[in-house]
């Protein structure tokens, strides 16, 4: 007779099991983790360095990025001297001396902020002082290599890394979603710089209030360069002399006067309203009810529209508006987007003033037709104005790269797109644009100078403007445009006293064509010597 | 047979005990060294993000052109002395360069 376990063997087996079946189990992981995860290892990413991703221009160079710096606090009870500690690390790290006192002494605050995002050459200042209770907190700071070059455009963060405006205020989302992949816009630095470095100096020279300018292609609708003045650094957010962080461009509205002919005429010739060698009455003035309609300049008694547009009629422009009629330019300029608020990647923009519907009478026909009696956005216009010269499809502005084609909607006819280069190009050729025509690029623009309406809204200030040049290059085969605006120019003694847009904005558009076209690797046309010698 | 079982599980064990240990002291080790690269990585990570910062500021348009003013003496370019390998005279060609309609073309350029 056999007899069984005893209760000890059979304690002792089972716990054997459980050993065999725990060391199998460590086995089996073992051989999960050597042979099938092994890859996983180098998968693993530590938490990014930075809050915010690169903002880099379309040749990938850098334009904004974080930057490893150090917030300083100090632990009061911890120091001997507080007031001779406050006042050192006032004098070192620029923090306010009075507040670091007041903390200091204040025995309920036991850890004092004494200054954010020291760079390390003040650090090493702050750890010479040999001060107890100092401590370094990590943290970033936005730095942007080009300093005021990009001020306006890219905009700033707050302390916290939190976009506040421009570009860094608009595209805040996409810049703390995915820290570690760069933003790519659609700004090429090196015509950005020529832009604001011709836009400044002409400011400069016509001691302009404000001046701007953009530089667009008119298929993808990207922004290649967009500048405003004056600027501010911001490196340093301290706002100097007539330093400004607000960008015109975009978050300002014009009543932008002659440029807005362009639009007059693209619709009369979409619509058949005129032909170009139609021949129109000037005279001294267009009367319409009470209203009478003057020119700038004295004009003959007869000009054809073609010469209306080159010597910028507003007689001419106020009768080719009238045969469109209120309802057909309301819908035409809706349908460029000028009566709707443009939305771009900016966190700026600004909502355009117009009449209502019910008060969109003769009058404001034609004086719109001119560009009186209507404010927008300069870079709403620079799409609309985009939209005539680029084949007739509306294009709307943007801020990212982007190498397709972005054109939209046919707006106007192909022919008709192509009958306003040709008008476009008589005006730099034979009209008031004649300084927009540089050798070696076929220009076609449209000058504009308008009055600035007086700030109570009654009236327009005489002899005050805004000047502005809307340029396509190059006009056969237009691929980008060219958009300056200086706002209350005076003239100069090189431009005979006169500060229409022919002598402040034109020469300015021509001087930024002839510096850009190459670079921006736009083929020249030979050069004929009869041209020359003009 | 129990015992010469229960001696060998025993003896298993105490080695099981023993490369336990070892890996896990290894493990550790490793997990030092690990943090102390991460860290170092980091670290020059950091400072290649700030060199790259600071190429960025010192290789920009502007630091450039005020460079190439002051000490090459260059000036802005017009459009036409940028000009495109066809349009320049030939081995031959009648027209010397400083008759070509390039070289007046560029004096053409509006000063303002």
């Amino acid at each position: 007779m056999t007899q069984g376990p005893t209760i000890f063997q059979r304690r002792i087996v089972i716990g054997a099991v459980l050993c065999v079946m725990a060391f199998a189990l460590v086995g089996v992981r073992l051989i999960d983790v050597t042979l099938f995860r092994h890859g996983e290892a180098g998968a693993v990413v530590g938490p990014s360095l930075f809050a915010r991703a690169d903002i880099v221009d379309r040749n990938g160079d850098l334009l904004a990025r974080d930057l490893p710096v150090m917030d300083l606090y100090a632990r009061p009870h911890a120091l001997d001297d507080k007031d001779g500690a406050a006042r050192d690390l006032a004098r070192v790290t620029g923090a306010d001396y009075r507040r670091l006192k007041g903390a200091f002494a204040n025995a309920k605050d036991p850890y004092v902020l004494v200054a954010r995002q020291l760079t390390p050459d003040v650090q090493d200042r702050v750890m010479h002082l040999g001060l107890p209770g100092i401590e370094f907190e990590p943290n970033t700071k936005r730095y942007y290599p080009d300093g005021r070059a990009t001020a306006q455009l890219l905009g700033v963060t707050d302390p916290d890394g939190n976009g506040q405006s421009g570009l860094e205020g608009g595209l805040d989302v996409q810049l703390r979603t995915a820290p570690g992949v760069p933003v790519q816009l659609s700004i090429d630095m090196r015509v950005q710089y020529i832009l604001g470095n011709e836009v400044e100096a002409a400011r400069q020279t016509f001691h302009a209030v404000k001046a701007g300018g953009v530089v667009m292609d008119v298929n993808t609708g990207e922004i290649i360069a967009m500048v405003s003045y004056p600027d501010f650094d911001p490196n340093y957010r301290h706002m100097i002399g007539d330093d400004s962080d607000h960008n015109i461009m975009a978050a300002d509205r014009y009543e932008l006067g002659s440029v807005f002919k362009v639009l007059s005429f693209a619709l009369a010739m979409e619509d058949h309203t005129t032909t170009p060698d139609e021949v129109f009455s000037i005279g001294n003035g267009y009367r319409i009810g009470k209203f009478t309609i003057h020119e700038a300049e004295h004009m003959p008694a007869t000009y054809t529209a073609r010469e209306i547009l080159a010597h910028s009629s507003n007689i001419g422009t106020a009768q080719i508006a009238l045969r469109s009629g209120g309802v057909r330019q309301r819908a035409f300029l809706d349908s460029l987007g000028l009566l709707r608020i443009l939305h771009t990647e900016l966190s700026e923009y600004a909502r355009p003033l117009f009449p209502a519907a019910a008060h969109w009478g003769t009058i404001e026909t034609a004086t719109i037709g001119f560009g009186h009696g209507i404010s927008v956005a300069p870079l709403s216009y620079i799409a609309a104005a985009a939209t005539v010269v680029n084949g007739g499809r509306k294009v709307v502005p943007t801020f990212l790269k982007r190498d397709a084609d972005g054109r939209g909607e046919q707006i106007l006819k192909p022919q008709t797109s192509l009958a306003m280069r040709e008008l476009l190009r008589y005006v730099v050729t034979n009209g008031t644009g004649r300084k927009a025509d540089i050798p070696g690029y076929d220009v076609g623009g449209k000058t504009g100078s308008a009055e600035k309406p007086i700030p109570n809204g009654h009236g327009y200030q005489p002899h005050v403007l805004v000047t502005s040049f809307f340029a396509a290059f190059p006009i056969e085969a237009p691929r980008y445009v060219v958009f300056v605006l200086l706002d209350t120019p005076h003239g100069t003694k090189e431009t005979g006293g006169i500060a229409l847009a022919g002598s402040t904005a034109a020469p300015l558009a021509g001087r930024v064509i002839s510096r850009i076209a190459p670079i921006l690797g736009v083929p020249q046309k030979p050069v004929a010597p009869a041209h020359e010698s003009t | 047979m129990v015992r010469i079982l229960n001696t060998f599980c025993v003896a298993l064990m105490g080695l099981s005990i023993l490369a336990l240990y070892h890996v896990s002291e290894r493990t550790r080790i490793a997990d030092v060294e690990l943090s102390s690269v991460d860290r170092q990585i980091a670290r020059e990570e950091s400072t290649m993000s700030v060199l790259q910062t600071e190429w960025a500021h010192v290789a920009g348009p502007a630091r450039i052109h005020a460079l190439a003013e002051s000490r090459l003496g260059l000036t802005g370019a017009p459009a036409l002395q940028l000009s495109s390998f066809e349009a320049l005279p030939r081995r031959g060609d009648e027209a010397p360069l400083t008759d070509t309609p390039i070289r007046q073309a560029s004096a053409q350029v509006p000063a303002n």
